[in-house]
């Protein structure tokens, strides 16, 4: 760290225009809507919109089918994230690179586009009926679109880079003498796997969980394409109470119950990673 | 220490990530009009009608507009408060950390919610103001982060060699850091662009008449009509993408960033 | 019949790694061997082999009588211990030690007494509960040791795993392995690139060169009398300088230097060499001695350099046969640079190498 004279001015010449921006036009929405979710437009402070929401049984059954189809995608992206990120992690730099960048192109490419492979593979005449068909393992299309299964494919496709990154982050710090002393001492290879492999990349493994579970809990377009109005998510809920319904009140409760969600599994992370240091 | 059945993993893993891209591909060139797979005959036409459909091109000006400058506005913003962040210790760098970092944590949909609500409340405001000043809050967190790695890994003397040798402070920066930051600056911008140019959750709420990014007037489309059009575009999307990602790893190492 | 007995090990490509032609050792049981030789020269490889982390091309490692040539490594018996010793940072010193026996499934009672013997044996009784990064370099490097040790391992391999500390805590290190090795009468390969950590800690050392064996000997032969001019310029042979042999005479030859012929032992891999052959020959800079002026017998020479280290002063002497460097005790008379003196030789512990 430099220190300069006149630092105290020119840290707030460099930083003031964008914290202004960020304070006005982001911070202050959000108190807005924090404000919006207690304060009727017709009375003064209320709690009722929170008490409301959690007594539906309707918007009780959207959160709970929320943080459940979180936690599904979360561990379908542990299972298939976990072999296949220590495989990268063990590859050569430039073939690694390679790989990557295409593990990452689901992030880097528009949602819509995306999720509309979804309803090809998916649909009443798309490639997993027309396959089930053909093989005489069912008589009529199975209902696949606007079911739980079709929106855990589409999200945990979506979120599987943001487990793979952060696993093989970790996991590339993992030394290859350590493996091998693991080997020489008489471990196999699941043993090595399971007894060093797994403690050292429980980091990348922590965060990995937590940005696909939120994610997951906070997707719009997945499950408005997959899901509908039919299996409505916490994002869904909240479009159709702010557009359709126009109940803002309702809908700033449902946004701050999303944002709350997502702190405290946030702060759930800072919690476990503090214990394991 | 890689077995060979763990290559397995690998195969399930992009067969996962990638098929998907693959199916659309194919359909996309499908002559029946209903989405059925696998696709019939071979033809061009949905192609041709992605780009005859106004909604279409209008949204796609619109988003690369809208791409175009909130990255640049965020990153001529960002950059002095990454520079700010790396180089100086300062009470309250802290708080300043949390709220550059927030637009990652609270979710898309919210923010867009939040700002439409509170841009009602200010009064009359043009729609693609509201849309511009959206993107550029949600792209604070990829700029600030993104330049601050490579600022971190700039030697903090090579400014005070450039004072000593007569330059001063902002002509140090400019002839010394910045050439040795062009590829964080270029990895934050194609990182900033892909991320408002994709945007869904916070244009939902903030597009007006007339004025729509290109995925959410994809997702109004989708909403009436289920023909390969959107496959067609989605294809070139992907190719763009493709390209724009397999260039931005190759010369930046873009997925050290994301 | 040894204990160790590497065959024919031929390795041509493996991750970047030198290659091995056709290597052959024998190691016999509870000896310590050092492979000596330059990075690159095959020595880490052979160790790699040994271990089970280079599958070879041919040939067959057999220890105690058993075929380890392509057992899995978690299936060999040997210890391992690393340059960079590859502690398990996740674990304590007690759980690192005790790793291997868990892998072999002793009783838990018997894992604690000899994780805590091995970790008496290295000094590190009170560090049972401390994790990796909270050691120092010594320290870590002796939890490797006893690590490695405690399994009671066939054979132990050690690559170069001084190289990571300090100059004054190697020399104890090197005899704490040196004492360790002896009383656990562990049969023991030791790879270094550091001639002087060789001699100092091996019953036989093998130098090592371009994946080949140069020459294999007790510490003190290969010192004394090298049999290649890779050898003698890698045990630190300061001076070298070639001559064609006038006559040989047994185990004598004779040369011409600067006009005096002079008689010194000789080595060869090819038998006794004929007059003419060119020669290469090697002193160390304290066999030979210098004295004032050019009267002496000896070669007349002007001293170019000299620096000081204590007990000795080292000269560099310009002559007409090449420069030389000489070593003298620094009580005894000081020439200045410039000074004309004559160079006597020491030649009966000088060498000459014909190849």
């Amino acid at each position: 760290m430099i220190r300069r004279p006149n630092q105290t001015r020119t840290i707030i010449l460099l930083v003031a225009p964008a914290f202004i921006f960020v304070l006005v036009f982001f911070v202050l929405p959000l108190v807005f809507l924090l404000s919006q979710s207690v304060l009727p437009e017709d009375g003064g402070f209320t709690l009722t919109g929170y008490l409301d929401f959690f007594q539906s049984r309707v918007s009780r059954i959207v959160y709970l089918r929320t943080l459940k189809l979180g936690l599904i995608v979360t561990g379908i992206c542990v299972v298939l994230g976990y072999p296949a990120s220590f495989v990268l992690a063990r590859m050569p730099a430039r073939r690694r690179s390679f790989l990557m960048s295409l593990v990452i192109l689901p992030l880097m490419t528009n949602a819509v586009a995306r999720t509309f492979a979804w309803l090809i593979i998916l649909g009443r005449r798309g490639l997993i009926n027309q396959t089930l068909l053909s093989l005489d393992l069912v008589e009529n299309p199975v209902r696949f679109i606007f079911t739980e299964t079709a929106i855990v494919l589409g999200l945990a496709q979506l979120f599987l880079p943001l487990m793979v990154l952060p696993l093989v982050s970790a996991m590339e710090n993992i030394p290859d003498d350590v493996l091998e002393a693991a080997r020489s001492l008489g471990a196999n290879r699941l043993t090595t796997f399971l007894r060093i492999v797994v403690p050292l990349s429980s980091d990348g493994l922590v965060l990995g969980a937590t940005l696909v579970f939120t994610g997951s809990v906070t997707a719009f377009v997945t499950p408005a394409i997959l899901g509908g109005s039919r299996l409505l998510l916490m994002s869904t809920l909240l479009r159709q109470k702010a557009v359709i319904l126009f109940d803002q009140h309702a809908a700033a409760v449902v946004a701050v119950v999303m944002i709350l969600t997502t702190l405290a599994v946030n702060l759930l992370l800072r919690v476990l990673r503090v214990q394991q240091s | 220490m890689v077995s060979r059945w763990m290559y397995i993993s690998l195969v399930i893993l992009y067969g996962f990530l990638l098929g998907p891209f693959i199916i659309i591909f194919m359909a996309s060139f499908g002559a029946n009009a209903t989405m059925a797979f696998p696709p019939q005959g071979f033809t061009l036409d949905w192609f041709a009608n992605v780009f005859e459909t106004s909604q279409f091109i209008d949204s796609f000006w619109i988003s690369l507009q809208l791409a175009l400058l909130s990255t640049i506005v965020s990153l001529i913003m960002g950059m002095p408060v990454a520079y700010a962040l790396v180089r100086f210790r300062f009470a309250g760098s802290g708080i300043v950390e949390t709220v550059f970092s927030a637009p990652i944590l609270v979710p898309g949909l919210v923010i867009g919610f939040a700002m439409l609500n509170f841009f009602v409340l200010l009064g009359d405001m043009h729609v693609m103001t509201g849309l511009f000043i959206g993107h550029t809050a949600i792209l604070f967190p990829y700029s600030v982060r993104v330049i601050s790695a490579s600022l971190r890994n700039l030697d903090p003397y090579v400014e005070d060699a450039a004072v000593s040798l007569g330059a001063n402070r902002l002509r140090g920066f400019m002839l010394v850091v910045l050439p040795n930051m062009q590829a964080g600056i270029a990895a934050a911008f194609v990182l900033g662009f892909i991320t408002s140019f994709n945007n869904v959750p916070v244009s939902l709420f903030l597009s007006g008449p007339g004025v729509t990014t290109l995925p959410v007037s994809m997702l109004s489309y989708l909403e009436y009509y289920f023909d390969p059009t959107i496959a067609a575009l989605s294809t070139l999307l992907v190719i763009f993408t493709v390209v724009l990602v397999q260039a931005a790893e190759r010369v930046l190492g873009l997925s050290q960033f994301v | 019949m040894p204990y160790l007995e590497i065959h024919d090990l031929t390795v041509s490509y493996e991750k970047n790694q030198p290659t091995l032609e056709r290597f052959s050792l024998d190691v016999e049981q509870g000896e310590l061997v050092s492979l000596l030789g330059p990075s690159g020269c095959g020595k880490t490889t052979t160790l790699r082999s040994i271990a089970g982390f280079i599958r070879p091309d041919a040939g067959q490692i057999v220890i105690n009588g058993r075929d380890y040539t392509f057992l899995p490594p978690n299936q060999r018996d040997i210890g391992l211990v690393f340059q960079s010793y590859a502690l398990f940072p996740h674990l304590t010193v007690f759980h690192n030690v005790a790793f291997g026996l868990r892998m072999r499934r002793i009783p838990k009672e018997e894992v604690h007494s000899r994780v805590a013997n091995a970790l008496k044996m290295v000094g590190l009784e009170a560090f049972a509960d401390r994790r990796p990064a909270q050691l120092s370099g010594g320290q870590q490097q002796r939890v490797a040791l006893a690590r490695a040790t405690v399994i009671e391992p066939q054979v132990l391999l050690l690559d170069e795993p001084l190289s990571n500390l300090d100059a004054r805590l190697r020399v104890d290190m090197r005899q704490e392995i040196r004492r360790a090795q002896q009383q656990l009468g562990i049969t023991t390969l030791y790879v270094t690139h550091d001639q002087v950590e060789a001699m100092s800690i091996s019953d036989r050392v093998v130098v090592m060169n371009q994946g080949d064996i140069e020459q294999v000997g007790t510490p003190e032969s290969i010192f004394a009398t090298p049999e290649t001019a890779f050898v003698a310029d890698f045990m630190g042979f300061d001076n070298h300088f070639s001559a064609a042999v006038d006559s040989v005479h047994d185990n004598q030859l004779t040369v011409n230097w600067g006009g005096a012929p002079i008689q010194l032992p000789w080595r060869s891999k090819f038998g006794s060499p004929q007059a003419g052959a060119r020669a290469e020959i090697f002193f160390r800079a304290d066999n030979a001695s210098l004295a004032a002026g050019s009267e002496a017998s000896g070669l007349a020479g002007r001293v170019i350099l000299h620096t000081f280290h204590g007990n000795e002063r080292r000269y560099l002497v310009e002559t007409e046969v090449g420069e030389f460097s000489v070593m003298q005790d620094s009580a005894g008379e000081r020439f200045e640079p410039g000074a004309t003196v004559t160079l006597q030789p020491n030649t009966q512990k000088w060498i000459a190498i014909i190849e």
